[in-house]
């Protein structure tokens, strides 16, 4: 796939010290810019990503991934050359060659981002409850049906910088998926989907978030002001 | 009844005023407004609790107190949701600012990792 410095990762990290090293060097063996947010975690996790080659941003105290999402584009935006950038779990869930396949489209075809999702054929190594609940999600949020998506809350996301320019997370917490759909919707930047796999391996599941934060989710979605920029 | 249109219109005109100009001066003076007939409201309710009945059979509410009652429940409503709000939005100044913070001190990796396997050569 050639050169692919023009393109950043952004990885939001909490608490992740016994798998991010890792991670982040077997992203790196493709993808050389990458950025890891230490989202004020309470383990090794800012020791661990200084010792795998990717940049450290850490927010002095916790805030929630959709900040930590927001202070890595905010960073990744600001270096010279970037072009692309990619939001990536923390804990080895997303594949790199899921990644090159969204890079691909978003240098040869008309889009301007390229979300994941889990929906495409094979779903059946989802947890049904997880595969139940995201399709209730889909099915209730207005900008997720009109732009005909399918996965409420994929972590996986490839844009270029348009999208990044314009993104502005204003939750802090888990509902930044619904703000960012909407804002696709609001600014009809064009999107697609990629099928990609999630490994969900003992670690991940056992630190996914639990599926009462919906609530949560919903409840932030709905009530929400016009937050000035 | 007359009272069951002007609570509904009433809150849901509110609703929509409120969020859409929330933390603005202008919303926050009328929020304080607002508070203020609430508490003119409360001590004519105590000083002439008849008035408040003539007022609540105007309206077509059975007891005073009942209409003391809804005004408390409409109230404690907009209460609960403004600090939700005011919380919502002290959340993302917050959030703002510990980000200023954190990219101030942002680290890049060490220029010699050329292999990328975390250690220098």
């Amino acid at each position: 796939m050639g050169d692919q410095r023009d393109v950043w990762l952004v990885v939001p990290v909490y608490n992740e010290a016994p798998v991010i090293a890792d991670v982040i060097r077997d992203v790196r063996a493709t993808f050389p810019n990458v950025v890891c947010v230490d989202d004020g975690s309470k383990d090794r996790s800012a020791e661990q990503i200084r010792l795998s080659g990717a940049h450290l941003v850490r927010h002095p105290v916790n805030l929630g991934q959709g900040a930590a999402l927001q202070t890595g584009i905010d960073y990744a935006r600001s270096q010279p050359g970037a072009q692309f950038f990619v939001t990536f779990d923390a804990d080895g869930q997303h594949q790199v060659k899921d990644v090159e396949k969204m890079v691909e489209r978003l240098r040869h075809e008309p889009l301007d981002i390229v979300l994941g999702t889990r929906f495409h054929g094979d779903t059946d190594h989802i947890p049904f409850l997880k595969r139940f609940v995201l399709k209730t999600v889909v099915l209730l949020s207005p900008a997720l049906r009109k732009l005909k998506l399918t996965d409420a809350h994929n972590g996986l996301r490839a844009f270029n910088r348009t999208v990044a320019e314009g993104m502005n997370i204003t939750l802090n917490g888990m509902g930044h998926a619904s703000q960012i759909v909407e804002r696709i919707a609001n600014e009809e930047w064009r999107v697609a989907e990629e099928p990609v796999t999630i490994l969900y391996t003992e670690y991940s599941l056992s630190k996914g978030q639990s599926l009462i934060n919906g609530v949560n989710i919903l409840f932030d979605a709905l009530l929400r002001t016009n937050a000035r920029r | 009844m007359l009272i069951q249109y002007i609570l509904i219109l009433a809150v849901v005109l509110l609703v929509i005023f409120f969020l859409r100009h929330h933390g603005t001066s202008r919303s926050g003076a009328m929020v304080k407004l607002g508070f203020a007939l609430f508490l003119v409201f409360g001590v004519v309710a105590v000083i002439a609790p008849n008035q408040v009945s003539r007022l609540a059979s105007l309206v077509g509410v059975g007891r005073g107190t009942d209409l003391v009652l809804y005004a408390m429940v409409v109230a404690f409503g907009f209460a609960t949701i403004n600090t939700y709000l005011r919380f919502k939005e002290l959340e993302l100044r917050y959030a703002r600012l510990a980000r200023a913070i954190a990219l101030r001190s942002a680290e890049s990796p060490e220029p010699a990792d050329t292999e990328n396997d975390g250690t220098l050569h």
